[in-house]
């Protein structure tokens, strides 16, 4: 009965920030509604324990085309991913992704960066990206380029102290994330300067 | 081992409550007994082919026993159990989970003392103690058990209502450029990378910057 | 994290293993019935092992772990197994960077730490397969707050 049910095309993963997704064109069976379900095989799995496979629960019998697979995919190494269709009792044969996946190959975005000047006090807020990342804070006075100080940050949950200015003197603050798992890091947000004396961040 | 036909109801809920590392065995009495029920305690290092009872905790009418003393090594993890008992009849052997000391204790938050100057204040943090069994005994600071502890500091301007965090790693901090005559409240919190644990934010610790001379 | 173990200074992150086995640690300690007996902690304990044959240790350990103990550590519960999942490629991944440097440094074994690592396989070899993995699964926290101790 699986050979009447196709399997699903197109497969790929998208991924950035550590958030991974597998995605795949949906099967079209007129007036029925087909659901899909998904396993993944890690590098464990291959070498160790027989080729198996591991069914994410989550995307069992969904309808959807899209599964998040960040939870599984959790340590650095090869996987493979694949997709079946199901209709009643009837499965196509599986989709497999080409190739392997490992999360170092996720794609790394500059972090949303908001710099506010209090009093003579340099202050970041940094969106929260999740457990795997840290922030690399760069600043200088400007004009003074080439004395660049850096702070790493981690939990970044309110406005973080970065530190204190002279009075009348401008600094500019940039940043870049940094996952210790893959060991990458994003490129840099953009510069913003501050002057001290109550500013706040002038995009320049 | 000799022990009376058990048909009492269990005692629930048998677990260990850990802070800095005091670890007090805690249980609920057993369903519909009323008063008169005793106890008895016995605990096991795991891994360690014996069980050992408790001599303070025998015949208790209480629903705790400290066990400190029997758990200060963190290098090692633990048992106990609990035995309830009733007009001649008693329950079975209640038993925790495993415990490690190291992961499943709660941390205090450190205690915060501040100075102040006209425009600056000074914070100095100091992590809660392991328990230890006297007041002569040594003191070992939790920052000697966990070598990866921080502290995120929090100040807020009472003037502005603007919050600050500081993530420092040793144990003073002083904030400069103050604004002269205004208040600021500081807490602080101690967080520990691995294992994760947190402990709360402190009160808050008020001050006030000098006048302007 | 940077952790010394012995010569080799390795970059590791172990929140995750951590995290993973946070999340089961319950749910597999609770399939362990005995108490007396322990395969990492008794009677021999990790925290006596010399500090030049930490590298060698916890790369015999790493190995053990993936040779001979995920594998027997496969439950009815999904979410379980892919934690395990989780742990089990994450410890290859250990492995690989440990080992680099172990080649690199020679991690040579002492003579305590082989006597040491042959009764953790005595321990192992004690019980039947499956209850000795999830004994040994059940234990990750005594290997972790060990390797812990060399950042």
């Amino acid at each position: 009965g699986d050979a009447l049910l196709p399997a699903p095309q197109s497969i790929s993963i998208l991924s950035t920030n550590m958030k991974h997704f597998l995605t795949w064109s949906p099967v079209i069976v007129q007036g029925a509604t087909v659901r899909y379900s998904v396993e993944f095989q890690g590098e464990y799995e291959r070498e160790y324990a027989n080729g198996s496979w591991i069914p994410i629960s989550e995307c069992s019998l969904t309808t959807a085309t899209v599964c998040n697979i960040t939870e599984d995919i959790s340590a650095t190494v090869a996987y493979k991913l694949r997709v079946r269709a199901e209709l009643g009792a009837t499965r196509s044969p599986w989709a497999t992704t080409k190739g392997f996946f490992s999360r170092a190959m996720t794609s790394l975005t500059p972090p949303e960066l908001r710099v506010v000047a209090d009093g003579h006090h340099v202050l970041v807020e940094l969106a929260d990206m999740g457990p795997s990342f840290q922030f690399r804070v760069l600043y200088w006075k400007k004009g003074q380029e080439s004395r660049v100080q850096q702070r790493g940050m981690k939990d970044v949950s309110s406005v973080v102290h970065l530190d204190t200015m002279e009075a009348g003197a401008e600094y500019c603050v940039k940043a870049q994330t940094h996952v210790e798992a893959i060991n990458r890091s994003s490129s840099f947000s953009p510069t913003q300067c501050v002057r001290a004396q109550g500013d706040t961040s002038v995009w320049l | 081992s000799g022990e009376l036909y058990c048909s009492l109801p269990n005692p629930k809920n048998v677990r260990f409550e850990s802070i800095n590392m005091k670890n007090v065995l805690h249980w609920s009495a057993p369903e519909g007994t009323g008063d008169g029920v005793l106890y008895k305690v016995k605990y096991a290092v795991y891994g360690v082919g014996k069980w050992i009872r408790k001599p303070e905790c025998r015949n208790i009418n209480r629903t705790w026993c400290d066990l400190s003393s029997e758990t200060s090594d963190y290098e090692e993890q633990y048992y106990a159990s609990v035995k309830a008992f009733l007009n001649g009849t008693c329950s079975d052997w209640m038993e925790t989970t495993r415990f490690n000391p190291l992961t499943d204790t709660k941390i205090d938050p450190p205690m915060v003392s501040v100075s102040s100057t006209d425009r600056s204040i000074s914070i100095i943090l100091t992590a809660p103690e392991k328990w230890k069994r006297s007041p002569e005994e040594e003191s070992i600071s939790l920052l000697q058990v966990y070598p990866g502890l921080q502290y995120n500091v929090s100040v807020l301007n009472k003037k502005t209502k603007k919050r600050w965090l500081f993530s420092i790693s040793n144990h003073t901090l002083i904030v400069p450029w103050l604004e002269p005559g205004t208040a600021y409240c500081v807490s602080a919190q101690i967080h520990v990378t691995t294992p994760l644990l947190d402990s709360g934010f402190s009160k808050e610790h008020c001050i006030t910057t000098l006048k302007d001379k | 994290k940077t952790f010394h173990f012995g010569a080799c200074r390795v970059s590791m992150s172990l929140a995750e293993i951590r995290a993973g086995f946070t999340a089961i640690k319950a749910n597999i300690q609770s399939r362990d019935p005995i108490r007396t007996l322990s395969i990492l902690s008794h009677p021999h304990s990790l925290h006596k092992v010399k500090s030049a044959d930490r590298c060698c240790i916890a790369h015999q350990l790493l190995t053990f772990y993936v040779d001979k103990v995920f594998k027997h550590c496969r439950t009815e519960d999904s979410f379980v197994n892919r934690k395990i999942s989780s742990i089990a490629n994450s410890f290859l991944s250990a492995r690989r960077r440990l080992g680099q440097c172990r080649e690199q440094n020679n991690c040579a074994c002492g003579e305590e730490s082989t006597e040491k690592f042959k009764q953790i396989l005595a321990n192992y070899e004690g019980l039947n397969v499956t209850s000795a993995a999830m004994k040994s699964l059940g234990e990750l926290d005594i290997l972790l707050d060990w390797m812990e101790k060399s950042r």
